[in-house]
């Protein structure tokens, strides 16, 4: 066979399984939804139904939507800005200054609260972050009047709610791919006349920009349509885009709104990740 | 070895970190054995939950599903994905903006609505509910997360080690095995724990697709709001951690998956 | 006082040995094997007393199904057809389900109980048509508000005590656009179900800013919030405030103000290709039967029934008589009405304006 139907070959052989997995169960079930999403109805049930644009005009005319669009999406970056400049940190500390069996503990110790359910955390924070909980309890009554501690039910509350959800994943990730830069290239660096930070923004910073670039997709994309932990720790300001969609799903029967808004919510993040993308490569001058 | 303030400056912010990440769960725990049904304190200790966790054959069958599906679907999500990231890695081909701009929706768009369209399309196409469907939708899930953890790992290192091998005369199969996956493994290892901890966390899916009679972990503590979310539920996501964190260690201690270089 | 009632053990030990005797006790010759029933979580039909003793009955096992909202109700009927026997569905939702064809005309020769059921809500026009009974009605309740015996000393007797700035940021309140839109109905002295003012009630709605603490979404996260103090008083349903009364302790007393309340009755179903349509009709009337719910309100807490006889052999403190029997009060109430597609959609947009006002 020649080499390039070899390599067309290989090409379809490797991504084809998980492609032809990803067709059945999502994109299939998923363009239903996106039909769905220019009727004026719900096509069940012996409803009528016409073709429309509306659902997808009514997010650019309603101020409910595209405000909450925009509340989702600071949302995002708040959340994905903390997690990356919390766990930029503690990989870089993981991969290069703990040696041994320290390294192995301490890593274990990071990724164990995945494991523990995201209902059951989200609501032993609740117990957390209030006033009279067990942690801030004992400790209000020693601080002055004005500076009580409580942010249950409120934004920062949410925040530190995702934030701790999602910060494993962006340590993990961020680890991965700085455990990959060889020493020895730093060490080249360094010998060359390099200091230290100057080795660190020349050679490490640069190869770990995939991993950051993962963290961002695994924390950013999920974080703008959360709804659980708004809902539980947000009190009244829970409301967000995500709920908003799923309200059209459970509440009202407005399966075209809801997917129409979903749809457009992939296509902001598309666009914000697609921009993103080069500008930070270029930012930190990868070549990778 | 290191300066001093480096190790102080270290230990200080890990120490931090780790604070932050185990305050809520160190709370969960503690009300694990609180004899409070609705977590008033004061606290008061008491192992009644654990009592009747023993005896709560529901919680305890739902749990053994999750975690029975969370390892198939580890397995697999962790066969397929790395297959696809290796050619998103290694070869660049018309197209290959499309499949990866392909892996968004299933992580953007709001797992209820997925769920839903899996529910509708699976019933006219006759899939139906089930755990197959579960595994089904879980794999597709966690399939995203495993080729852009791979990828990374993947685009940190270059292709330079195994045309170096080849050049030395490795046949391709012999590269891969020797070379490629050893550097890959951790990638394949975090990715799996990934898969691993999507499935056994996910329960929109698992709400719409499980039949009825079945359940998994994560749909019992989600229907049990309604009736009450007692502590047993505490229970028994200490003992799971527990577990996994015993389960963890005899992973990192056998494969040096933190090792040296 | 807090523990449950009923040991899990217990139950579990009576299940166990009941299930062995029903195994070597010759079954009933109809109507035996299983039925699959869909309700709410913890809402009566999944109490393991009542299968362990309907199974000793009639030989049937229970299995169960959920939903957490109507509309997911609706969801598994079209897309599970030949699963479900009984389904619990709301008045407002019979008729739609009936016309979609997914439950089917119930005997009322199968139901022992029927001739005690209360006319009113048995005959309604939302559960029967042309003569065809497509539910059996089951529970009725009231959605109003609960407060805190201990933080408020005074009983309030008016809606606008949710208004109120001595309860601000103590006020709980249901995430639930048609609710909020009947109560702010309610509040401005408007026809629940017909309102004429939309604008009215989102500006009454929106007042509500410095009142809430928090949503809450199920019995349990309501008994929590009132539980920690987050709430003094909080809008709940009649079942659900004999239930966190009774079952959890909590020192909480239901009120139906002046201005009136939402009133709404639940209706039991047969689906249409149901595997067992026998056993579920016996099941729907071991439900409306007082064996049944008189030790279910008397030990759990429920809505009031609509079997007028089991009712009365209610104690003569239980809320559902003190309350919901008092004729005073149903006068005040004002019924659910079936909701069109349209009006659902005004309402959650109204409501999501609303919600976004708080963050504003």
């Amino acid at each position: 066979m020649k080499a390039a139907a070899r390599r067309r070959l290989a090409i379809a052989g490797l991504t084809a399984p998980a492609y032809i997995w990803l067709a059945v169960a999502v994109f299939l079930p998923l363009s239903a939804m996106l039909y769905f999403s220019f009727l004026s109805a719900t096509p069940v049930g012996g409803r009528e139904a016409h073709f429309t644009f509306d659902n997808y005009v009514d997010f650019f005319t309603k101020s409910i939507y595209w405000f909450n669009a925009r509340r989702s999406l600071e949302l995002g970056v708040h959340v994905t800005l903390l997690c990356l400049l919390i766990a930029y940190p503690a990989a870089l500390m993981l991969a290069k200054h703990v040696r041994g069996r320290w390294r192995e503990a301490l890593f274990l110790l990071v990724i164990l609260p995945f494991w523990s359910n995201a209902l059951v955390r989200t609501f032993s924070w609740t117990m957390v972050l209030r006033g009279d909980g067990p942690v801030f309890g004992p400790i209000n009554p020693l601080l002055p009047a004005g500076m009580q501690l409580d942010i249950l039910f409120t934004y920062p509350a949410i925040v530190v709610g995702l934030v701790h959800a999602y910060l494993p994943y962006a340590i993990l990730t961020i680890y991965i791919s700085l455990q990959a830069v060889d020493d020895a290239l730093i060490e080249a660096a360094r010998s060359l006349g390099a200091s230290r930070l100057q080795a660190f923004r020349r050679v490490t910073l640069p190869l770990s920009i995939p991993g950051v670039l993962a963290a961002v997709f695994l924390i950013f994309v999920p974080v703008i349509g959360s709804f659980m932990e708004p809902r539980i720790l947000g009190g009244k300001d829970a409301i967000m885009l995500g709920p908003i969609i799923e309200n059209q799903f459970i509440a009202a029967f407005n399966w075209p709104l809801g997917s129409a808004l979903s749809f457009i919510m992939l296509a902001i993040v598309l666009i914000v990740m697609a921009a993103a993308s080069p500008v930070l490569r270029r930012h930190l001058g990868a070549t990778a | 070895m290191e300066p001093t303030a480096t190790c102080w400056i270290v230990r200080a912010y890990l120490g931090l970190v780790l604070i932050f990440l185990y305050l809520p769960i160190a709370v969960m725990m503690l009300m694990a054995f609180n004899s409070s049904a609705l977590y008033e304190l004061p606290f008061v200790f008491d192992t009644i939950w654990f009592e009747k966790l023993a005896s709560n054959q529901r919680l305890l069958t739902a749990s053994l599903n999750s975690v029975v599906i969370a390892a198939i679907n580890a397995v697999v999500a962790t066969a397929l994905g790395t297959l696809a990231a290796l050619a998103f890695a290694r070869y660049s081909f018309r197209g290959r903006r499309l499949l990866q701009m392909l892996l968004f929706p299933p992580i953007t768009i709001p797992w209820l609505i997925i769920g839903t369209s899996m529910l509708v399309f699976f019933f006219w196409t006759g899939i139906g509910r089930g755990l197959h469907a579960i595994l089904l939708g879980h794999v597709a899930l966690s399939l995203p997360y495993v080729i852009v953890v791979v990828g990374a790992r993947l685009a940190s290192f270059g292709p330079e080690l195994e045309e170096a091998a080849a050049t030395l005369g490795a046949k391709p199969g012999q590269a891969f095995f020797r070379v490629t996956v050893p550097i890959l493994a951790p990638g394949i290892v975090a990715a799996s724990l990934f898969a691993f901890a999507v499935s056994f966390d996910q329960f929109v899916i698992s709400y719409f697709l499980a039949p009825p009679g079945v359940s998994t972990l994560p749909v019992e503590i989600y229907t049990s709001i309604r009736k009450g979310f007692t502590p047993e539920i505490n229970a028994i996501s200490s003992i799971i951690i527990l577990v996994s964190m015993g389960l963890l260690l005899l992973v990192v201690r056998n494969y040096r998956f933190g090792g040296e270089r | 006082m807090i523990r449950k009632p009923i040991s899990r053990r217990t139950a579990l030990a009576g299940i166990a040995s009941t299930a062995a005797l029903a195994a070597t006790a010759p079954r009933p010759a109809r109507a035996a094997g299983s039925i699959t029933v869909l309700n709410w979580q913890g809402y009566g039909t999944d109490e393991a007393w009542a299968l362990e003793a309907f199974a000793a009955d009639t030989g049937i096992e229970v299995v169960h199904d959920y939903f957490n909202s109507e509309q997911e109700m609706l969801t598994k009927l079209r897309t599970a057809p030949g699963t479900y026997d009984v389904v619990l569905v709301n008045n407002i939702y019979v008729m739609t389900a009936a016309d979609e064809g997914l439950i089917q005309p119930i005997d009322p020769g199968a139901i022992s109980n029927f001739q005690d059921l209360s006319p009113p809500l048995r005959d309604s026009d939302r559960f029967v048509r042309g003569g065809q009974y497509y539910a059996i009605s089951w529970v009725w309740g009231v959605t109003s508000f609960a407060y805190n015996t201990e933080r408020i000393a005074t009983r309030p007797d008016s809606i606008e005590a949710l208004w109120a700035p001595e309860h601000a940021g103590k006020v709980g309140w249901r995430d639930d656009a048609l609710e909020s839109v009947q109560l702010g109905a309610i509040a401005t002295g408007q026809d629940m179900n017909d309102p004429g003012d939309m604008e009215l009630i989102k500006q009454k709605l929106m007042a509500l800013k410095p009142q809430i603490a928090t949503f809450w979404s199920s019995e349990d996260e309501w008994n929590k919030y009132m539980a920690a103090g987050d709430y003094d008083i909080a809008v709940y349903w009649s079942g659900s405030a004999a239930r966190s009364k009774k079952a959890m302790g909590l020192p909480v007393e239901f009120v139906v103000p002046k201005e009136g309340a939402i009133g709404w009755f639940d209706g039991l179903c047969i689906a249409s290709g149901a595997p067992n349509p026998e056993g579920a009709a016996q099941f729907i009337d071991y439900m409306v039967d007082p064996a049944f719910y008189v030790p279910w309100d008397n030990q759990i807490g429920a809505p009031a029934s609509a079997n007028i006889e089991a009712n009365l052999a209610l104690p003569e403190d239980a809320m559902n008589r003190t309350i919901l029997g008092d004729p005073a009060v149903a006068e005040r109430l004002q019924w659910m009405a079936p909701v069109s597609d349209e009006r659902l959609q005004t309402n959650q947009e109204l409501w999501d304006e609303v919600k976004t006002s708080f963050v504003q």
